[in-house]
């Protein structure tokens, strides 16, 4: 009965919020003039109906993965890191650049650009903890500020010297990437890459990481408490430059084979209005920063956006109606922040702790 | 370089910082009681959105700033609850409501008016622009101050008031009290919780006022995120600002004169991203300088920042 208690409960609220979460999407569908279980249906089929559009939720899940990856080991850490916007643009921008320029083989082209984009995103990331851990810049701040610092020099990037001219579009891209330099498909004639398999291996290695060895515990404990960190002798500022170096590589990871397996090419603007970033973010609180849930919320929430698409195509109902229950849902979920901070403050009446 | 710098590049400053000014202004009040609003550019897209919306359903534009107001406030009631009673995360409950206000103006855009992208109504009335007939003919404050929006006086004004009220009124003293030591606060007397309420449902009254000026003020209609990130400027203006009345007007001055310059970067022909850049790298910048002290206690003891 405990053990049982034990696994269930901590599912317990993720759940009503995706039940408070649906029932607000009903409510909209009501309100646009829609029939809620039809659209629900179109949702689903949207989402998973058909080899095809289950495979294009993974792929679209798979950035979203790896970003939400970074977030948590950033917040397990105890870091708030809300750069990964800019984090996977500049490992995106790396990765396109290296498959683009670099001589020799295609498969190392593209081994060394999906390095290249997880060190551009990584020390993208570390020069915001450096400036806090050496500054006191607030990390929270800085990282969002980066973001647009970013996306703005790669939009430059690709607007002027590196910009495709051989085609007529007037867009703001780079060229595009030699076929040989693509990530392969998992199967062929469907939009899922080998980046997926990437990324659900970063979940299993993290999982690990966290749970089984010295590091991952000095992180959860500096997460968890950092005065009692301090205490036992974790060192605050090594432990974030390399929490901070992980967290963001892991978002240009995502960057890197989103461009490798599915786009070929940076265009302006394709990573930011997707989304991809802010989803990221949202999995991983959803999950409430555990490297394996963040998998499972990171394919829900792409769902919700690959369903809104199938809804938008075949019935009247816009494909918003996703991204209202992705919001309703993570504001129900934050109150769980509520349910263990209740606890944490009942627990320090008890063991006497200072802070 | 003349044809950068002119009379008209101020006239332009003003009407883009007052959006600018509004939101941070809320941005301070929230801050200055330990609320860290993300939610700004939430709360002034969906200004924006119910100003366009009260606009064309009582085709007046005082209805149609009360209906963006009133909707706005609902919005950061919610906020409220989420944050101060149920003590959520103040971050994640600010990204959650950026979502969601871009998720449903975006919806309510297809629902009401059936319409994708953007809605235009050529029968809609926007802010009135003022010219006031004597100062019109001075020489330089004439064109500066030329076909401005009521809006953008009240911004300065509001401005004013705030720092009376901070620093000249009991109330705001209170006020000020209750952010910078809660506990203190509450063992005196004070109110906590009402201030920060007060605070977050002010702060959704300036986005309104904000959003309204977005929509109604230079040009009258409503596209699809037109906030388009200045409610992360306004809150990098608070930031800048110290959440001081005084500081972020000063910073929002700055940020309004670059985004004019952009403007006019645009208009020559030349990149604008390093302009647009420039706001944030002197944040950025001014961050190594001004350490927000109170900022970062207050932060701490929501135990969500990075420290």
């Amino acid at each position: 009965m405990n053990k049982w208690t034990k696994f269930t409960l901590p599912l317990l609220q993720p759940i009503a919020a995706i039940l408070v979460g649906l029932l607000a999407g009903a409510i909209a569908i009501m309100i646009a003039g829609g029939d809620i279980l039809q659209t629900y249906a179109e949702m689903w089929k949207g989402a998973f109906g058909g080899m095809y559009f289950f495979t294009n939720t993974l792929s679209r899940a798979t950035p979203i993965i790896l970003i939400g990856l970074g977030a948590a080991f950033a917040f397990r850490a105890g870091f708030f890191n809300l750069g990964a916007e800019g984090q996977m643009v500049f490992g995106a921008l790396s990765a396109a650049l290296v498959g683009l320029y670099m001589p020799g083989p295609g498969w190392l082209v593209c081994i060394a650009a999906i390095l290249a984009g997880v060190i551009a995103g990584g020390l993208w990331s570390v020069m915001a903890g450096y400036f806090d851990a050496r500054f006191r810049v607030n990390l929270l701040i800085s990282t969002l500020l980066l973001n647009y610092v970013a996306v703005l020099f790669a939009g430059y990037l690709v607007a002027y010297p590196l910009k495709d001219r051989s085609g007529s579009a007037a867009m703001a891209q780079s060229e595009m990437l030699d076929n040989s330099v693509w990530l392969p498909k998992l199967i062929s004639g469907m939009p899922l890459h080998v980046g997926f398999v990437l990324a659900v291996l970063a979940a299993l290695i993290i999982f690990v990481l966290l749970k089984r060895s010295v590091i991952g515990y000095e992180v959860r404990m500096l997460g968890g408490n950092p005065l009692f960190a301090l205490f036992g002798g974790v060192k605050r500022g090594p432990m974030m430059l390399g929490a901070m170096f992980f967290s963001g590589g892991l978002a240009g990871l995502g960057g890197a084979v989103e461009i490798l397996g599915s786009q070929y090419r940076y265009i302006d603007g394709a990573l930011s209005t997707a989304d991809y970033a802010w989803t990221g973010i949202m999995a991983a609180l959803l999950a409430g920063s555990h490297p394996i849930g963040t998998l499972i919320a990171s394919i829900f929430l792409a769902a919700l956006q690959t369903g809104g698409m199938g809804v938008e195509r075949n019935t009247e109902v816009p494909l918003e109606v996703g991204a209202i229950i992705q919001a309703v849902l993570i504001l129900f979920i934050s109150a769980r922040f509520t349910y263990s901070f209740l606890k944490r403050r009942k627990g320090n009446k008890s063991d006497g702790t200072a802070v | 370089m003349e044809q950068l710098f002119d009379l008209a590049l101020i006239n332009s400053a003003l009407r883009v910082l007052t959006p600018i000014l509004l939101a941070a202004l809320g941005g301070a009040l929230c801050s200055r009681v330990g609320l860290f609003n993300v939610g700004l550019e939430g709360f002034m897209l969906l200004g924006a959105f119910a100003a366009v919306v009260g606009n064309h359903f009582f085709g007046n534009v005082f209805y149609a700033i009360l209906f963006a107001i009133a909707i706005v406030s609902i919005f950061s009631f919610i906020f409220a609850y989420l944050s101060i009673n149920l003590q959520a995360n103040v971050i994640v409950v600010g990204i959650a409501m950026n979502a969601l206000a871009a998720g449903l103006t975006t919806f309510s855009l297809r629902a009401i008016f059936d319409v994708k992208g953007a809605f235009y109504d050529n029968t809609m009335v926007g802010l009135p622009k003022w010219n006031i007939p004597i100062i019109e003919d001075i020489p330089v404050i004439g064109p500066i101050l030329a076909g401005l929006t009521p809006l953008v006086y009240l911004s300065f004004l509001i401005a004013g008031l705030m720092w009376y009220y901070f620093y000249r009124t009991k109330n705001g003293f209170r006020f000020l009290a209750a952010g910078e030591n809660p506990l203190a606060a509450k063992s005196v007397g004070i109110r906590v919780r009402r201030y920060q309420y007060g605070a977050v449902l002010a702060s959704g009254v300036l986005c309104a006022l904000a959003g309204a000026q977005l929509s109604l003020g230079q040009v009258t209609m409503f596209t699809e995120g037109m906030t388009a990130g200045r409610g992360f400027i306004a809150l990098v203006a608070t930031m800048l600002g110290q959440s001081g009345p005084l500081g972020v007007t000063a910073a929002s001055l700055l940020f309004g004169f670059m985004d004019a310059l952009s403007i006019r970067f645009q208009g020559l022909a030349l990149p604008t991203h390093f302009t647009q850049m420039l706001p944030y790298v002197v944040t950025i910048l001014a961050m190594f300088f001004f350490k927000d002290k109170s900022f970062q206690q207050d932060a701490l003891k929501q135990g969500s920042s990075s420290r």
